[in-house]
């Protein structure tokens, strides 16, 4: 195990020094200055020459580059180019936002995803699955973009329930200290928490089922067919043989085995998820990451983007790392099917 | 019951709770106001700016005037200056200060006095003495003075005592106390400054505004919310609301969703004929005559526009009334001259340049233009007053210019930048337009066409003409009604035939709100003010 685990660190600490590799070529195949893309200082603002030695822009390229990894280790990602603040700084309550809200997604995707999918396993062929597995497809065709607006018109235009934008409404002027917004009403000092609170929900709802939709329509298609798969395996029927219930059946025997094999799936979900989060955030005005991004991106501010980016993919990859450990812990097979038994 | 189902009853507990009708509007929501703004602040000093955008979000809000125009009665009415006087022949005005106006106290500044007569020094030296200790703050450029000639017309502001000031001009100038009115000549805090000066955070003086509006700054999310708070002890009549938003939504189409989800009590710039084919009783769409205009302004720096026949030749080659009927469904007036027909100082010119693409082709060959001749028109990213859709615009002009043979790029690019290449003269062409500060018809001509525009950077199309200048200043130099109008007109009938840009269209302004909201004003001239605005019932 230790090997093993040595062995997944190392790859990946490797792809991050890759990913650095490719954000700092970044800042040559941006336009414009190669140090105004790194640190957000303008050429001829005060403080350039001073950063221009710093950066150590005098060196060769791979003491540049050493320079920038030391950077980013120390979480300095320079000064934005729009608002000429520190991009870490900024970046904080930006991810805690976009946190709160994949992470209640993907809550939800489990919630849905898996139930449904071993409901359907279970009735497999009859209607009850067909129902199921019709409606995962139509679910799983929409795009993200299209379903927000079918949502917004149906919830909020036509049976006016739901908000649309924003974490909350403005009005209950409840300070961003942590960024999630659940978080952050219940720290204030505001007389009208619970109705803070409930207006909250209410804007979380469409952003939430909106992100959900897709890893929860996927969701239930692997667990379903995963599960299908278990339950036509010898030692199921052996204990079906032997005279167990159904329901003990699926949850006891067949669910650790589905999991194996649904576990190293949801490291893709999540990096779909990255993907449609700039959607949904940029669709419900929602204050995260993957609003600024795309903000930045229009904007040309390039310590942004970088930070962004990199931070998105060293979280897609930690979470890969935190599966395959998990799985290999939990499931030793797997580290033999890989690397032939140590 | 097993611990799951206690769970899923609790959560879909609270989400019916959350989902089911409220029956009594919490607090917050009662005495607050959402408007949502089409885009962010390039700062909070209206004097640093001419953008609407920030206009609306600092001047009516965050400050007052020394005097104020009432467009309802056509005269000055008094603000932080009770009376004033003309003396010395019109070169020097005496402004009488109001006692008790108290600033904003917020948690970064506590006032520890009253508005006096230094203030008003401070402020008006801020934009007009270069050696002012706050001048070069921001980067010293101060726009609308520049471009209205103010800071050459003032030469110097006195404290007669702490609530007399004294401002001397150059020369007499009736438009004086017109742009003395506007929203770009506010009153800031002399002894807040100073703090800051303490402090080494000049920067932030307009950053973290303080002035004596009727509302005072909270906070600032760029892209998302500015918040305000009623300023207790405003010392007119101030709102009803004690909080005020600005919800920042650039996207037209959301704005109006926001408006019919109860997002957004107000909205500026609503796609009307939308709004009203939604046909919902609880949104009002107001209308309002507003001086502004908007046109195709040549850059006369550049050849071939350097031609007046040219310029003119173009012009003939556009269908202005197509325009009018696609772009502003008709809820424009076609444009004969860059001075809209409310005002006093408009005569009933022909149409000049009626549309007739043979002759716009004819004179294009005289010209030497030749079929294929490729130009830009840059066309404004932001929806304006006088422009709500200058893409759309250009491409109708595209299409005419190609029937006479003009081949036509279309640029647009994010509005700070296209700010910025315009004010480096990288045009060809420009679908820009203006907007009237005051209701002096100077306020049309010098700004946007004289030769220190051109510097300023307002003249976009870079039209510096002496014997025209010279008629603007003599307009400006007699406070005879009869002679200024003969003036003015000889100055239009100039610019037909020099032509330097295309007037197309006086537009109606818009603001559409929902019914509650009340007192929320959109005055003739200058932007959006909230201060008497309330809601007549709570909102449901």
């Amino acid at each position: 195990m230790t090997r093993y685990l040595m062995t997944r660190l190392f790859y990946f600490f490797l792809a991050l020094l890759v990913l650095s590799v490719v954000t700092f070529a970044l800042n040559w195949l941006f336009p414009g200055d190669p140090l105004t893309n790194m640190s957000g200082i303008r050429v001829g603002q005060v403080g350039y020459e001073t950063m221009l030695a710093s950066r150590q822009f005098d060196s060769t390229v791979v003491q540049q580059y050493l320079n920038y990894l030391e950077h980013i280790v120390r979480l300095d990602w320079g000064l934005s180019l729009s608002t000429g603040t520190e991009v870490w700084q900024d970046a904080a309550t930006y991810m805690v936002v976009s946190a709160e809200l994949v992470l209640l997604s993907f809550l939800l995707a489990v919630l849905i995803g898996m139930p449904l999918g071993m409901l359907a396993a279970n009735y497999f062929r009859h209607n009850i699955d067909k129902v199921i597995l019709t409606s995962a497809m139509t679910g799983y065709s929409i795009p993200v973009f299209w379903l927000a607006q079918l949502l917004i018109l149906l919830f909020a235009v036509q049976i006016e329930w739901l908000p649309i934008t924003g974490q909350i409404n403005p009005l209950y002027a409840i300070d961003s200290i942590t960024g999630s917004v659940i978080i952050d009403v219940l720290l204030s000092d505001s007389q009208y928490k619970l109705a803070a609170l409930q207006d909250a929900t209410l804007h979380l709802i469409l952003p939430v089922l909106t992100l959900s939709s897709l890893p929860s329509m996927l969701l239930l298609r692997i667990t379903r067919n995963q599960t299908i798969e278990v339950l036509q395996k010898p030692y199921v029927k052996a204990a079906r043989a032997r005279g167990l219930s159904q329901q003990r059946l699926l949850f006891k025997h067949a669910l650790p085995n589905v999991l194996q094999d649904v576990l190293p799936q949801l490291t893709f979900i999540f990096g779909l998820m990255m993907a449609n989060l700039v959607i949904v955030e940029h669709i419900f005005n929602w204050p995260g990451a993957g609003a600024w991004l795309l903000k930045a991106i229009i904007e040309r501010d390039y310590p942004v983007i970088q930070m962004v980016l990199f931070t998105l993919m060293a979280l897609i990859l930690a979470i890969n790392l935190l599966v395959e450990v998990y799985r290999g812990w939990r499931f030793p097979m797997t580290r033999e099917e890989r690397y032939g038994g140590y | 019951m097993s611990k799951r189902s206690i769970l899923v009853t609790a959560f879909t507990s609270f989400f019916l709770m959350s989902c089911s009708e409220q029956t009594d509007v919490p607090e917050p929501l009662q005495n607050g106001l959402i408007y949502c703004s089409e885009g962010n602040p390039e700062s909070f000093n209206p004097q640093r700016v001419t953008s609407g955008t920030t206009v609306d979000a600092t001047a009516s809000q965050l400050y007052d005037r020394l005097i104020d125009y009432d467009a309802a009665q056509q005269t000055f009415v008094s603000a932080l200056a009770t009376d004033w006087q003309a003396l010395d022949k019109g070169q020097r005005y005496r402004f009488n200060l109001r006692k008790g106006v108290t600033f904003h106290s917020t948690d970064y500044f506590q006032p520890s006095r009253t508005f006096n007569a230094d203030d008003v020094v401070f402020s008006f030296r801020r934009w007009l003495d270069i050696d002012a200790p706050y001048h070069a703050v921001g980067g010293g450029f101060y726009p609308f003075f520049a471009a209205t000639g103010l800071d050459q017309l003032i030469s110097d502001v006195e404290k007669v005592d702490a609530y007399t000031v004294d401002i001397v001009l150059t020369h007499p100038d009736s438009s004086f106390l017109a742009n003395l009115a506007t929203d770009f000549a506010i009153i800031l805090s002399k002894e807040y400054a100073e703090q800051l000066s303490e402090k080494d955070q000049q920067r932030f003086i307009d950053t973290l505004p303080i002035g004596t509006g009727p509302f005072k700054f909270v906070s600032f999310k760029k892209d998302y919310h500015i918040r305000y708070q009623r300023h207790e002890g405003y010392w007119r009549q101030g709102p009803d609301i004690e909080r005020l938003v600005f919800s920042i939504t650039p996207n037209a189409n959301k704005r109006m969703l926001k408006l019919v989800t109860g997002e957004c009590d107000v909205i500026p710039y609503p796609l009307v004929s939308e709004l009203k084919s939604l046909n919902r009783e609880e949104i009002e769409v107001r209308s309002e005559v507003s001086p502004n205009v908007s046109f195709w302004a040549f850059n006369t720096e550049r050849p071939p526009f350097d031609d007046p026949q040219v310029r003119q030749a173009l012009s003939y080659a556009i269908n202005r009334q197509a325009i009018i009927d696609t772009i502003y469904y008709g809820n424009a007036e076609l444009a004969e001259s860059i001075l809209p027909p409310t005002s006093w100082a408009s005569t009933d010119a022909e149409l000049k340049y009626q549309y007739n693409p043979d002759k716009a082709r004819q004179m294009l060959r005289a010209a030497g233009i030749q079929p294929g001749f490729k130009m830009d028109i840059w066309a404004i990213p932001v929806q304006r007053v006088y422009n709500p859709n200058a893409r759309r615009m250009a491409e109708l002009m595209q299409s005419d210019l190609a029937e006479v043979g003009v081949d036509v790029r279309i640029i647009s690019y994010e509005w700070n930048t296209f700010r910025r290449r315009l004010s480096r003269s990288e045009h060809d062409s420009v679908l820009i337009g203006w907007y009237a500060d005051n209701a002096d018809p100077d306020n049309f001509f010098r700004p946007l066409l004289s030769c220190a525009a051109v510097a300023s950077g307002s003249n976009r199309a870079n039209w510096c003409h002496t014997g025209f200048d010279q008629i603007l200043y003599q307009a400006i130099s007699t406070t005879e009604s009869a002679e200024r109008k003969q003036l003015y007109q000889s100055a239009q009938q100039l610019l037909m035939q020099q032509q330097p840009l295309l007037p197309i269209a006086h537009s109606m302004r818009y603001q559409a709100q929902r019914e509650y909201v009340k007192g929320v004003e959109l005055p003739p001239y200058g932007g959006i003010s909230f201060r008497l605005a309330g809601k007549e019932q709570p909102a449901q």
